[in-house]
Parts: C-alpha cells; sequence; structure tokens
C-alpha cells in the first residue's frame, strides 16, 4: 500500500463517518493526516458572512443586463399619437438647425467677430453715406459675408457706425453698399490689390487697439 | 411618453442634424452661399491641388469665398487662385531655404502674402531667420508687409519688424502699423520714419497705445469722427 491509499474504515474515519482504523499504524497514519489538515483549515481565511447576499446581487445585475439589452431586440409594437410626435419632430428639427447654423459649413473661416462683443479689441468703423439704405461690413474677418455685420445710424445724419471686437491680427475688407457697391475704408491703414482688379482696405489690430491713418 | 422618446430618438438617429465638426471645405462653404457648381468646381480643383501639395489651403479658400461673394467671373477667380498657389509654393521653398524645415501653414501663408506685396526672397529669409519661433516669423512677415502697403520702404519695413523682435520679444509687433499710422497723422513723412528706423531707432509705439496706458485698446474712437482721413482715430 502506498502512502495515499486508505483501507475503507480509515477513509470512513477521515469522513467523519465511522470508528478509528483497527490497525494500530492505519490508525497513526489517519491521525497524522486528520492532524495536517486540521492545521490547514486553520490558516484558511473564512468567507464573510455576506458572501452570499453579495454573489445573489451579482447575478441578479447581470440578468438585468440581459434583460435591458433583451428590450432593444426583441420586437416591440409601436403605438404613436400623431400629434404629440409631431410636436416633438418640430421641436427636435428646429433644435438642429440651430445647432448646424452655429458650426455648420457657413460659419466663418477665421475667430468669429462679434458686434460690440467683449472678445477680442472692440474696433469702431465708421461711414459716411447719406443716401445709402443699408450698410454692411465684409472681409476676412467674416468670411467676406456682407449680412452678418451690420450698420447702424450714428448720432450724425448719414453716419453709419459698427463696433467689431476683433482678435489682434491682420483684417482686409471693404463696406457695402445697399448690398451691391463694395467701397473701401479711406481710414485704413492701408488699400491693398485684391487679386481681382480692385482694393481692399487692410486694417491692422494691435492688442493695444487701433491708430489710424 | 414612449411614442415621444421613440420620435425623438428617429429624428435624432435619422435626421440630417447638425454638422459635425470637420476640416474647412470650400465646396460646402462656397454652396451655402448659393454658389454655382460652375464655380465651386474649378475652385475646388486648386485648393485640392494645394492640400494635396502640402500647401495651407485656407487663404485659397478664403480668395474664392471673397471672389464669390464680390460676384467675381469663376475664370478670374481661379486665375487668382493658381497666383496664389504659386506664390505659397515659392514662400514655402523661402522658408526652408531660411532653415525651417517643416514651415508651419502660416507661415507659409504669411510670406504668399509678403509676396504678394512686393517684399522679395531675402527680405522674407531675413525676417523669418530673425524671428525667435515660426509663429513670430509669420507675424512678422504679415506686419512687415503691412507697413510695406503703408508706404515704408521695404528695408526699414523689415528693419522696423527686425527692432521689434529684439525690443520686446516681438510682443509689439502688430502694433507697428498703428505707430506708423499715427507718426503719419503728426505729419512724418515716411522718409523720415525710413530714415529714424535704419539709424536704429525703430518704430515709437504710441503712447495712448504704449504699455502703461491701461487698456485703451478696448475703447472705441469716440464719437462725432467722420470717415477720412483720422476719423477713426483713437482718443
Amino acid at each position: 500500500m502506498n502512502d495515499d491509499a486508505w483501507t475503507n474504515d480509515a477513509q470512513r474515519f477521515l469522513d467523519g463517518d465511522g470508528d478509528p482504523p483497527a490497525d494500530a499504524d492505519e490508525r497513526a497514519r489517519a491521525g497524522r493526516f486528520a492532524a495536517e489538515v486540521a492545521m490547514y483549515a486553520a490558516d484558511l481565511d473564512v468567507p464573510s458572512a455576506d458572501l452570499d447576499a453579495r454573489v445573489l446581487a451579482a447575478v441578479r445585475a447581470r440578468a438585468a443586463r440581459r434583460a435591458w439589452w433583451r428590450w432593444f431586440v426583441r420586437p416591440h409594437r409601436l403605438v404613436i399619437r400623431p400629434a404629440l410626435a409631431a410636436a416633438a419632430a418640430v421641436v427636435l428639427v428646429v433644435l438642429s438647425a440651430g445647432v448646424a447654423r452655429m458650426i455648420g459649413p457657413g460659419a466663418p473661416p477665421v475667430p468669429a467677430p462679434s458686434a460690440s462683443g467683449s472678445d477680442g479689441v472692440l474696433v469702431r468703423f465708421e461711414f459716411v453715406a447719406p443716401a445709402a439704405h443699408r450698410v454692411s461690413l465684409a472681409g476676412s474677418f467674416n468670411g467676406w459675408n456682407d449680412s452678418t455685420l451690420t450698420f447702424s445710424h450714428g448720432t450724425q445724419a448719414g453716419v453709419w457706425t459698427v463696433t467689431v471686437a476683433l482678435p489682434p491680427g491682420e483684417y482686409q475688407y471693404l463696406f457695402v453698399v445697399d448690398g451691391e457697391r463694395w467701397i473701401p475704408d479711406p481710414t485704413a491703414h492701408a488699400q491693398v490689390k485684391d487679386e481681382f482688379g480692385q482694393t481692399n482696405s487692410l486694417l491692422v489690430v494691435g492688442p493695444r487697439g487701433v491708430v489710424r491713418s | 411618453m414612449r411614442s415621444l422618446l421613440v420620435v425623438c430618438g428617429l429624428v435624432l438617429g435619422l435626421g440630417p442634424g447638425p454638422a459635425v465638426a470637420q476640416d474647412r471645405d470650400v465646396r460646402r462653404e462656397l454652396a451655402a452661399r448659393g454658389a454655382p457648381s460652375a464655380f465651386i468646381g474649378p475652385v475646388g480643383m486648386l485648393v485640392d491641388r494645394a492640400r494635396l501639395e502640402g500647401l495651407p489651403a485656407a487663404p485659397l479658400a478664403d480668395k474664392a469665398l471673397e471672389g464669390w461673394a464680390k460676384r467675381v467671373p469663376p475664370d478670374r477667380v481661379a486665375g487668382a487662385l493658381e497666383q496664389m498657389r504659386m506664390r505659397l509654393v515659392e514662400a514655402r521653398a523661402i522658408a526652408v531655404q531660411a532653415g525651417v524645415t517643416d514651415p508651419p501653414g502660416v507661415m507659409v501663408a504669411a510670406g504668399a502674402e509678403a509676396l504678394g506685396r512686393g517684399l522679395g526672397a531675402d527680405e522674407i529669409g531675413t525676417l523669418i531667420r530673425s524671428a525667435r519661433t515660426p509663429e513670430q516669423g509669420a507675424i512678422g512677415l504679415q506686419v512687415a508687409a503691412s507697413l510695406a502697403a503703408q508706404g515704408l520702404a521695404r528695408n526699414a519695413a523689415v528693419a522696423a519688424v527686425r527692432h521689434a523682435y529684439e525690443r520686446d520679444g516681438g510682443q509689439d509687433l502688430f502694433e507697428l502699423p498703428s505707430a506708423l499710422a499715427d507718426l503719419s497723422g503728426q505729419g512724418v513723412s515716411m522718409a523720415d520714419v525710413a530714415q529714424r528706423i535704419m539709424r536704429g531707432g525703430g518704430l515709437p509705439i504710441p503712447p495712448m497705445a504704449g504699455r502703461g496706458s491701461g487698456r485703451p485698446g478696448n475703447v472705441p474712437p469716440g464719437p462725432g469722427g467722420r470717415a477720412g482721413p483720422k476719423s477713426g482715430r483713437r482718443r
């Protein structure tokens, strides 16, 4: 018999089901083995009292996640109230269009100037045009869009003004009168060729402001 | 309530939705402004070509938008863009020759603008070599080109920028055109200004735009002025 083999009597004894083996050697060997097992068992960590509860909670959570996913893959019957659905759709389309206008392709390519805003250096543009019905400012700061920066009447008759917040930098621009005539600003730092056979006004905005000619 | 949520989901998921942030697309910008395909096609191809060549596309896109806004004929816009593209190529070569192995787009664009305003390759190279950083070099090029456009001799414009590089690390570069306008407004001739600069004096920053003057830059010019010389001068 090798060291790992036990008689039936010894096996029952070690399982706690019978008396010690009759054979003295077998009894002594089983006793040593039982003592070693008891010693190892003493070193084992005893599971905490809430182990069962934690295992069950984890199983339930996993089952809940599966149920959530199943809801999406399972077919459902859809009931729509037309009035409510239409109202929701209108609200979302309006919101979507508003956001698109803010960040979409029509956005200016350079840091957007803001009329009388607080970002950048405030620069006032002034133009005398008594006969004009509408005057706007178009330039490299607003993608040459003649509808975003509109002048308003100044305190004097025929004088149009707009104040724009511009980050320091160099800008080319023109005044647009009645949406048709593109006119240079005589107070700009310089007039430069626009590559199309006309001229643009040039203004360099410093961090501390602008002194014009 | 469930139907409301479902409709919201459908609209958000299937509707056009807002455009996501992306590289600038001159075709879309022109289309949004109502430009026809006959205008957009040639312009888009030129911008694409520049992009493929590693050139900054923004100056070309800006010029295309400007041309459309001014209702310039498409062939004329395409011609102007091609000229700009060639200047961008030349400006990049000058920057590389000046020691900037991979010049940033802003520097290439500023160099091309300077070439367009008459600055020579040697002057542009000097400004790039004198700058402490590529970004400072780009601003220096812009400002030198502006000073030249204001009527200052080119060598004086370059000297003024180099003086500003050394004087305060280039912090006042964007103030130089206002400084020149201020001197001009006082009746000082461009020749006298150039002489002063070439003697090493640089361009004096006017007191109202200088240090210790609070934040006058955020104050627009006072009311009562009229368009014309000095009308927009800050008070």
